[in-house]
């Protein structure tokens, strides 16, 4: 990363490459802006006055009481429950495929709020936006209510009887039973699954990840003996490479991986800690963004990069590679001395440092492997006696069923929590060829619409779980309510297919009692208050059932790898380029596709909203005379035949010149739910027309490869069929920057964020910022400082990741509406939290990014109150800039003085017809009406809540009772809240230090927000301290 | 004004009023303030507060147990009212006068049930003599105090910070069937929130009363708006 010393950020590369020269886009935009002030015929005075006489006049009209309410009392006063009164259930979410602890806040009976749970050891309190999310799924009208067969409802007694006379077949007829799976880890599901299976002749579990990390897990087994995943530690890593795996983003177990990264990079800690980070990646992931230094790394150069790496730590250690160097001519010189310099990083924190690969190739995996073997950093970076479980996915012997289901040779196909037709290449014809399929799954899907029996399984906000995410570490999941619909987990519908009827929490706690409770160490209480207190908890740590015990390293394996690389295999030809499928951190592998939260939550990096797209890089974009928006035709230029896809393309600064990259996780069957999302009006365009998709799906691009899902070895060539599509992007909304003809002298340049590098902090911690601006002139006295609390708040850009955590917690705390995608590209987009996402140039193409969380900002003198005709945005005696619903006449003044662009209009009443859907709605926040001003109130109820919580305990409030929805959520604790009069709270410490600052501090609004300048472990880079 | 405007211009603003106030009145989201006040429904059940928080003294949050640790009181629970109605059945004379009676007669003293408590029991899914008959039933209240939706009030804040019952609902005690007794707007709030809440005096349960330090009694908007 080498940046000029002063770096210039800006949000839309559209924008930007086309600012110079051309101002003729801003004349329009400002005429617009201007267009309602021409009639000036009827003055403002007669306008209100006129209002006022409509108005009383109604009011004159309006004195009839409101129609009575009704009030139904419950029949026995619930136990432990206060009517009104919050409460929490710890639980367990496999949302984002990490199993994270989470707790979960529900009212009267039903969850309003998923948080992450702090005490539990997967997440350590952070949760992503996936998880957070699940919420709104068990909500979802459109979910199974009862099992249905042959496309009919049907009763539970039917289907069981179905299925039971298919095993009776099987077992008499000698036939095969498998079930496909994706990762399950619950013991006590397990078991279940092994009875069943035990009792036929021929009975396999298959499991398999969507976004597998199978060749992983396969490369652990060939050198160690042991098919696990690595228990990554990065904490302890001082120096990191990561090799397509977007860690921080979706890769796992992406909150936990940030928290413990975080912890690696705590430049607050007594001395200062910064790991160095090195990503090596062809598209842009999250996790690059965030890296100290990237690489660009096209995809079929990762195993030669990987295996330059290996034999340069070779040579440093002195040993002899256990193959051939292979030939490293064909990887670009700024690459090969990159890798030289990382080999040289590596080395000199051996023992503490750790290579990560997310290449699901076996050769890659087993190089990487190599690469820490020579590190010596297993105990300390990662862990294989102690492994994560979370991924168990199995490739080949996924694509051995599927040519057992082509030979028609399964008799009997159980589907449970995967959803193989629709994220698998070729496999909805393998399961038109199973004899009997059943699905189990919640909601509608590609597997299901072919199953004959479809069970449905609750969502696990509703149901009795157990998992064990780590070796050793048993995490519980309890319903938070009772169930919604007529459901059935797959361990009591494997019982049940048994003879078994015991229901889901007595199968549960069975087990438990005779497997689990005698691996509790000594002296034992009873098992009923054991049981009780982890549940209570969430998880518990117990020896696991076998022992995992790696081998010593096997070198053979590796010496292979490093003789089957050849030079550039895989490239494209000329012409071509490389395709890169990845998931998004909102909808990951597609489960995510049916919730409008994560449709509608801006993608970290691109910012965009329902759609996937074709991302290039500005070169290629240029050369290929493609811009945003263009629809290309994707054909494949290699062996394996794809149908052409038709998508739109996204320019994307810091990516490889030499791939395009799309999400998967679209174009699933039935978003066409979503036609009816946000508001109905006569301009209004729907989001998705009827019988369409959101987006295309591009799994039947993956490759089955050497036994492994490939998901970045296609080549592909775009043709400009010369249709447009306007993407719903959100990067250009709401900007801080100010048109150049219109900005004072000087003032063109608005930097919002800071950046300066880990030395330069170091040398001077105090002063790292330069000196402040000058405020430029008082226009308001200082006449309302707050004596009592003046609740601020204090962001620090080194530890955002930009995972989005925060907006959707923000969200769903404040009942914060969807709008749909043309309401989006109208700039109309509600969210109250946004995070605006910063690109510099660097002098080699690439770009550095840093991702701002930009919410109201609670300015001591705010531009907004000063405006307001009637009142409703006012100071509150505690330094909140508070609007209040009831007031607001809808003038938009506000919104339109508001120099960080923070304040959402409701221009329509949002869709609350959903009596279902409505349930997920927060009591304690107004659901504002059309018309009104709504805006960040950093979670006013939750101070308020705090506030009588304390009233009701007799003490005072005490710093950290208050906890913001977005700081709860956010992994890596980088949003700080409290008191800026108490000198003592954790917040007026983070700003006493020398990296806090205020955006656009020069106007002198004086923001309660701070934010604390981002830092890169960098030394080339002379930062941006100042622009 | 209006002369510097033109014809068409006039009949615009016309309509545009005329619409407005007609849009407004028939809009069931608008309440003008102060409407409520003694508004006292005729509730499924005659309850009556009188008897029961006045002559025998219940204290009320034996059955609005909520206001103590939750923003709402809450409707109690039917089951609640079965703690003392699963024996007390009938009003004292009723039930003296048949037992009296019964003596008379040298028989046992049958169950009098009055006709309001059969219909918690009958919600309960009892019939007149105690047995189970048909399905619960919640008992459908009508609402006394409602605020709007946009304001938010916590019973716990200021039951816990000594304020009694009655400085909002008035002599409840002394209702036989419970009515508004403020007017409940915001201004009726804030004089409590303006002036009062600084008069010792107003602390009425002392036991009960505090105020945490560095708190105070809040007139931001944002104390109940949000």
């Amino acid at each position: 990363m080498t940046t000029p010393s002063e770096q210039h950020w800006f949000k839309d590369p559209d924008a930007h490459r086309s600012a110079v020269g051309s101002r003729a886009d801003d004349r329009a935009a400002s005429r617009e802006g201007h267009a309602d002030a021409r009639d000036t015929q009827f003055d403002r005075r007669s306008f209100l006055r006129l209002v006022g006489f409509s108005v009383a006049a109604a009011g004159v009209s309006g004195c009839s009481p409101a129609p009575p309410q009704t009030v139904m009392a419950l029949f026995e006063p619930p136990v432990e429950i206060v009517p009104g009164r919050a409460y929490w259930i710890a639980t367990t979410s496999w949302a984002d495929g990490s199993g994270s602890g989470v707790l979960v806040r529900c009212r009267d009976g039903r969850p309003i709020k998923v948080e992450g749970n702090p005490s539990h050891p997967v997440n350590q309190g952070g949760l992503t936006a996936a998880c957070q999310a699940s919420l709104l799924a068990l909500y979802d009208s459109h979910r199974f209510d009862g099992p249905r067969r042959d496309g009919a409802a049907a009763t539970w007694d039917e289907v069981d009887t179905a299925v039971r006379a298919k095993l009776d077949e099987v077992r008499s007829a000698g036939g095969t039973v498998r079930l496909l799976t994706s990762t399950l880890t619950g013991p006590s599901t397990l078991e279940q699954i092994d009875a069943l299976l035990a009792s036929v002749p021929d009975g396999r579990h298959v499991m398999y990840d969507a976004l597998s990390c199978s060749a992983l897990l396969d490369a652990q087994q060939a050198l160690r003996g042991v098919r696990v995943l690595p228990r990554y530690d990065f904490s302890r890593a001082k120096v990191l490479a990561a090799f397509d795996a977007d860690v921080l983003g979706t890769w796992i177990s992406p909150a936990g991986f940030a928290a413990d990264r975080q912890q690696a990079r705590d430049v607050h800690a007594e001395p200062p800690r910064m790991s160095r980070h090195w990503q090596l990646e062809a598209r842009l992931s999250l996790t690059g963004t965030r890296a100290d230094r990237r690489v660009r790394l096209a995809p079929w150069e990762t195993t030669a990069a990987l295996a330059e790496l290996g034999s340069e730590l070779a040579g440093f250690a002195g040993v002899t590679a256990p193959g051939p160097r292979p030939d490293a001519s064909a990887l670009p010189q700024a690459t090969r001395t990159a890798l030289h310099e990382l080999a040289q990083e590596l080395w000199a924190q051996r023992t503490e440092s750790l290579v990560v690969c997310g290449t699901n190739a076996r050769d890659a995996q087993l190089l990487t492997a190599w690469i820490n073997a020579q590190l010596g950093s297993e105990g300390t970076t990662f862990h294989l006696d102690t492994p994560s479980l979370q991924r168990q996915g199995d490739d080949a012997a996924l694509q051995r069923l599927r040519d057992e289901l082509l030979t028609g040779a399964v008799d009997l196909l159980i589907v449970a929590g995967a959803n193989p037709a629709y994220d698998l290449p070729d496999f909805a014809e393998a399961l038109g060829q199973a004899g009997t399929l059943v699905s189990l799954a919640s909601l509608p899907d590609e597997t299901s619409a072919l199953a004959t029996i479809v069970c449905p399984e609750p969502h696990e906000l509703e149901r009795w779980d157990d998992a064990e995410p780590i070796a050793g570490l048993y995490s519980t999941t309890q319903p938070t309510v009772p169930a919604l619909r007529d459901t059935r987990t797959l361990r009591a519908s494997l019982a049940r297919w048994r003879g078994d009827a015991r229901d889901d929490r007595e199968l549960l706690v069975d087990h438990w009692r005779r497997e689990l409770d005698s691996r509790r160490p000594s002296p034992r209480t009873g098992f009923d208050a054991w049981f009780h207190a982890v549940l209570e908890r969430g998880w518990t740590e117990l020896p696991s059932a076998q022992p995992f015990r790696p081998a010593a390293f096997r070198p053979a394996p590796v010496a292979a790898a490093l003789t089957r690389i050849a030079a550039n295999a895989g490239a494209p030809a000329d012409g071509a380029l490389g395709l890169v499928l990845h998931p998004k951190v909102g909808l990951l592998d597609g489960r995510g596709a049916h919730n409008p939260w994560l449709q509608e939550l801006p993608d970290p990096v691109t910012k965009v909203v329902w759609d996937n797209h074709v991302d290039l890089s500005p070169a290629t974009a240029e050369r290929l005379g493609l811009r945003t928006g263009d629809i290309v035709t994707v054909s494949a230029t290699d062996d394996a035949p794809s149908a052409d896809l038709t998508l739109p393309v996204l320019v994307q600064p810091g990516q490889d010149d030499r791939v395009a990259a799309i999400a998967l996780g679209y174009g699933r069957a039935g978003t066409d739910r979503f036609t009816a999302v946000g508001p109905e009006w006569l301009q209004g365009r729907r989001t998705v027309e009827p019988g369409g998709t959101i987006g295309a799906n591009v799994a039947p691009w993956l490759r089955w490869r050497a036994g492994a899902l490939d998901y970045s070895g296609r080549t592909v060539r775009l043709t400009a069929t010369g249709g447009r599509h306007e993407l719903a992007i959100t990067q250009d909304h709401h900007n801080l920057s100010v048109p150049a003809h219109l900005a004072p002298p000087g003032g063109e340049v608005r930097d919002a964020v800071r950046l300066v590098t880990f030395p330069q902090l170091q040398a001077d911690p105090e002063h790292v910022l330069g000196g402040g601006h000058t405020p430029v002139g008082e226009l308001w006295d200082d006449d309302h400082i707050p004596a009592g609390h003046h609740w601020g708040m204090a962001i620090d850009l080194s530890a955002c990741t930009g995972c989005s955590a925060c907006v959707v917690g923000c969200q769903a705390e404040n009942n914060i509406p969807v709008v749909g995608r043309d309401e989006v590209r109208r700039h109309r987009e509600m969210s109250w939290l946004r995070i605006d996402r910063y690109y510099a140039d660097q002098p080699d193409g690439g770009v550095d990014v840093v991702h701002q969380p930009m919410m109201c900002q609670h300015c001591a003198h705010a531009p907004c109150e000063t405006v307001c005709p009637v009142l409703a945005t006012m100071h509150s005696s505690e330094g909140l800039n508070t609007q209040v619903y009831n007031r607001c006449v809808g003038t938009r003044y506000c919104a339109n003085n508001c120099p960080y662009k923070t304040r959402r209009f409701n221009w329509f009443d949002y869709a609350h017809d959903d009596q279902l859907l409505n349930m997920v709605l927060n009591p304690e926040v107004t659901i504002r009406s059309r018309g009104v001003m709504e805006k960040c109130s950093l979670c006013v109820q939750r101070i308020q809540g705090a506030k009588a919580l304390a009233g009701r305990e007799g003490r005072e409030l005490a710093d950290g009772d208050i906890q913001t929805a977005c700081q709860q959520s956010c992994p890596t604790r980088a949003i700080t809240f409290g008191d800026l009069n108490d000198p003592n709270s954790a917040l007026s410490r983070r700003i006493a230090t020398g990296r806090s600052y205020r955006a656009l501090e020069e106007l002198n609004v004086q923001p309660g927000v701070h934010y604390l300048a981002d830092v890169r472990n960098d030394a080339g880079s002379k930062g941006g301290g100042h622009g | 004004m209006l002369k510097s405007l033109s014809v068409n211009a006039r009949i615009f603003l016309v309509v545009a009023v005329g619409f407005g106030v007609f849009a407004i009145a028939a809009s069931a989201d608008f309440q003008a303030p102060n409407v409520h006040q003694g508004y006292a429904p005729e509730q499924p059940i005659a309850y009556s507060h009188r008897t029961h928080a006045g002559e025998l003294g219940i204290d009320c949050l034996y059955c609005h147990y909520g206001a103590r640790t939750s923003p709402v009181a809450g409707i109690p629970a039917t089951g609640l009212c079965m703690n003392c109605h699963a024996t007390v059945t009938a009003g004292l004379d009723a039930v003296v006068a048949e037992r009296e009676q019964a003596e008379a007669e040298s028989r046992p003293a049958a169950t009098i049930l009055s006709p309001e408590i059969a219909k918690l029991w009958a919600a309960q899914g009892l019939d007149v003599n105690g047995q189970p008959a048909g399905e619960p039933h919640p008992i459908p209240w009508v609402r006394v105090h409602n605020l709007p939706d946009f304001v938010a009030f916590d019973h716990s804040v200021h039951v816990n910070r000594g304020l009694a019952c009655a400085t909002c609902h008035g002599p409840v005690q002394t209702m036989e069937r419970v009515r508004q007794e403020s007017d409940l707007s915001m201004g009726w709030c804030l004089d409590c929130h303006r002036g009062k809440a600084a008069d010792p005096t107003l602390v009425l349960n002392a036991e009960h009363g505090r105020l945490p330090a560095g708190e105070h009694v809040s007139t931001d908007c944002s104390a109940c708006h949000y």
